[in-house]
């Protein structure tokens, strides 16, 4: 029963101590005060004044320091007041959104009726996350429901690629979220593209050319998590191996070949082989070649498709020396002497 | 020492490009251009991207990466406009780009791909064009054609059915049919879907489920997959005949956010690979050092389990900036695989990076890299990366 309480004592004095980088104990920052505001009764058009007919390309309305002087008279700092009071994030955040959304606060304002707080819910808050309005917040009133099903997000958002919005009523993309990224778009693909553009998906899949390129250019980005990070040349074999079929989502057949080759690990290279010791054997089973090819076959055909089938014909033609390739479960619909790539084998008939 | 062939090579990649009149542009015509060298391999890539902000039906973009291994290479990844009918009833993409809808993986095409879209939640989608070779090269009488017709019903599930129809040298390389949901029964649970029928050997070909709730500061994700590899791969290989032999993962996914600025991840599941039985896990915390996660350090440790297949693998990561324009990261790795072997036990790696951004503009960075592998016992590696972004308005 000590030891437990030791080791919660222990705990409970590691978190502690660690508050502060684990972010339970904030650091001080200068926000706003606009609650104190709030509660003094100053109305917000007093400092944001014009706020009110401003229309969708008019300048923003921050205050400056001669709006803050004309109430606070004697100021306790000779430098401007937006330098503490104020985060730029929040500052970047209404500039992103004044180019990136159609929005007058003019037409706003008759139906707000002059209560600013409505839609600015977090002004009133002690630590406010976002003084802009979220998009939840405008469903409130604009439901939208129409243009939510035809993809119709240019009513209001200009360039919603580059408007770096987060929404938190959408997917987020948090977890294991390179394996669950393919399931998710498969119904909304149209609404992945909303935000993510065409190359955003090339970058990976297209036409299976790029070596893991995405990932080679933000060498410096190592929070990324992924498939190809570190050292996967290291253990790429091991990966594929684990999960079967999984590469020829983004690589085509040449991918391996073009590397291989280049390592001089490739059929007709005088390098070694990549096949383990018993891979090929003239005694009964054939050797492991045969077992793995079936789990696997995708890597047989990266460095043995096209041409390369000869090497397998030669065997495993019907009355070769390596019998039925075919195994459990093998259908298919096609006509054996006509077809490839059944012809190839049983075409000599 | 055999990697360490410093055959330096830089790639200067640039140019400009003009999608539309200067003066209809409101929206400002971005480019950015990128070019890394290697001292191994050295590769480039060029993004240039154009939208128009005054005439929002219409925008074009490219992506194109030139580079040199031995041989100057150079590709298109994408080329496409998309024009976009009023109101979100319908687009129209031509050009190169990628396809995947519905069940259908992706697939590069040379073609068009339209949709239509219904207000009461109906959308139809076709596409046809020729399956992109790598390197520009062409073959004949390759061909791909497909699309799905799906149902939104009631803002809660989407029900979609897809087709796919490809030929190589005019021969049916793939035919399938798939269906694909995605729901929200309730608000805490997220439902997903997809499975592919092949129709030429008569199978699934994959099958993909995923359930997913948030609590608190958790979410956690059951899923399982299923792929058959002889059916993923064209009818007109070879190794498209060995039998079905799927592989098979049945697992989940738990994160929790367990302090404002620590995330965990844990992720495991077991599998079934032709009948051979294993499982893998992985689990993952990153700490930010900072309110907005300018500084992070993040540990990962990975176990692969099945028989052909047995590793284990730590990875830390620690990146923090070193004032406004300067951020230094490092990346340390070591993958061991079970069992001694002759291409050695471990295989450790480590980078060390410096990355400039000056403000918007330009951005360059550096890294060294080194480390073990199955080929060499050691080889080291340069990395330098140029970009430079414009907007034009």
């Amino acid at each position: 029963m000590s030891d437990r309480f030791s080791i919660l004592l222990a705990l409970a004095l590691c978190v502690g101590a660690c508050a502060g980088v684990l972010g339970i104990r904030r650091e001080p920052s200068h926000a706003f005060e606009h609650r104190a505001h709030v509660l003094k009764g100053v109305g917000c058009l007093s400092c944001h004044e014009g706020i009110a007919t401003a229309g969708d390309s008019d300048p923003m309305h921050f205050p400056r320091t001669a709006d803050c002087v004309k109430c606070h008279t004697k100021p306790h700092d000779e430098r401007r007041c937006e330098n503490c009071h104020g985060e730029t994030h929040v500052r970047g955040s209404a500039e992103l959104a004044r180019r990136h959304l159609r929005f007058e606060h003019r037409t706003h304002m008759p139906s707000a009726q002059g209560d600013c707080v409505r839609c600015h819910v977090e002004v009133g808050l002690e630590r406010p996350e976002a003084l802009r309005p979220k998009m939840a917040v405008c469903f409130g009133c604009h439901q939208h429901e129409d243009q939510w099903r035809t993809r119709d997000c240019d009513g209001c958002h200009v360039d919603l690629a580059a408007e770096q919005t987060l929404p938190s009523s959408h997917l987020v993309h948090d977890g294991d979220w390179g394996r669950e990224h393919g399931l998710r778009a498969a119904s909304a693909r149209d609404l992945c593209a909303s935000c993510h553009s065409e190359r955003y998906c090339a970058g990976c899949h297209g036409v299976g050319v790029v070596p893991a390129l995405p990932g080679r250019l933000a060498f410096d980005s190592v929070r990324l998590s992924g498939l190809h990070r570190a050292g996967f040349r290291a253990r790429h074999s091991l990966e594929a191996r684990a999960q079967p079929g999984l590469c020829m989502t983004c690589h085509s057949e040449r991918s391996c070949l073009d590397c291989h080759a280049a390592l001089e690990v490739a059929p007709g290279s005088a390098a070694r082989s990549p096949h383990p010791p018993g891979w090929l054997s003239t005694s009964r089973g054939g050797g492991q070649h045969g077992p793995q090819a079936r789990l696997d076959p995708m890597s047989c055909a990266s460095c043995h498709g096209g041409a390369g089938e000869k090497l397998c014909v030669d065997c495993h033609r019907v009355g070769g020396p390596g019998g039925n390739p075919h195994g459990h479960g093998f259908s298919s619909t096609k006509d054996k002497l006509v077809d490839l790539p059944c012809r190839l084998c049983h075409g000599g008939l | 020492m055999g990697g360490t062939n410093a055959r330096l090579a830089w790639l200067f990649v640039g140019g400009s490009v003009a999608f539309f009149s200067r003066q209809a542009l409101g929206e400002p015509l971005r480019l950015r251009a990128d070019a890394i060298a290697e001292a191994r391999a050295p590769a480039g890539l060029v993004v240039l991207q154009g939208q128009d902000r005054k005439y929002p039906w219409v925008d074009a973009e490219a992506l194109v990466w030139a580079g040199a291994r031995t041989d100057p290479t150079a590709d298109v990844l994408v080329l496409s406009v998309k024009l976009r009918a009023p109101r979100g009833w319908g687009d129209l993409r031509l050009g190169r780009f990628v396809v995947s809808t519905g069940a259908i993986r992706p697939l590069a095409i040379d073609g068009f791909s339209a949709i239509a879209r219904a207000p009461w939640g109906l959308s139809a989608e076709a596409f046809s064009g020729f399956p992109v070779v790598p390197r520009m090269a062409t073959t004949g009488y390759d061909q791909a054609s497909g699309g799905r017709l799906a149902q939104t019903i009631t803002s809660r599930a989407t029900l979609g059915v897809s087709y796919l129809d490809q030929r190589s040298h005019g021969r049916l390389a793939d035919q399938e049919i798939g269906a694909d949901l995605a729901a929200v029964p309730a608000p805490f649970l997220d439902l997903a879907a997809r499975g592919a029928y092949d129709l030429l050997s008569s199978g699934v070909a994959d099958g993909l489920i995923s359930g997913s709730t948030r609590f608190g500061q958790f979410r956690v994700e059951l899923f399982g997959t299923h792929r058959s590899p002889s059916r993923l791969l064209p009818a007109t290989s070879l190794f498209s005949v060995l039998g079905d032999f799927p592989s098979q993962v049945l697992g989940g996914t738990v994160r929790w956010a367990a302090a404002p600025r620590l995330d965990l991840l844990l992720t495991g599941g077991g599998q079934d690979i032709g009948g051979e039985l294993g499982g893998y896990a992985t689990m993952r915390g990153t700490l930010r050092l900072d309110e907005h996660g300018a500084g992070t350090v993040g540990l990962e440790v990975r176990r692969q389990d099945v028989p052909s297949s047995r590793w284990t693998g730590v990875r830390v990561t620690a990146s923090e900036p070193l004032g406004p324009y300067l951020r230094v990261s490092t990346e340390i790795e070591v993958a061991a695989a079970d069992g001694r072997s002759d291409r050695g036990a471990a295989w450790p790696w480590v980078l060390a990076a410096l990355a400039w951004r000056p403000g918007k503009g330009w951005e360059a960075a550096g890294a060294v890299e080194a480390g073990s592998t199955p080929r060499y016992r050691f080889e080291w590696n340069g990395l330098v990366r140029l970009a430079r972004t414009l907007e034009i308005p």
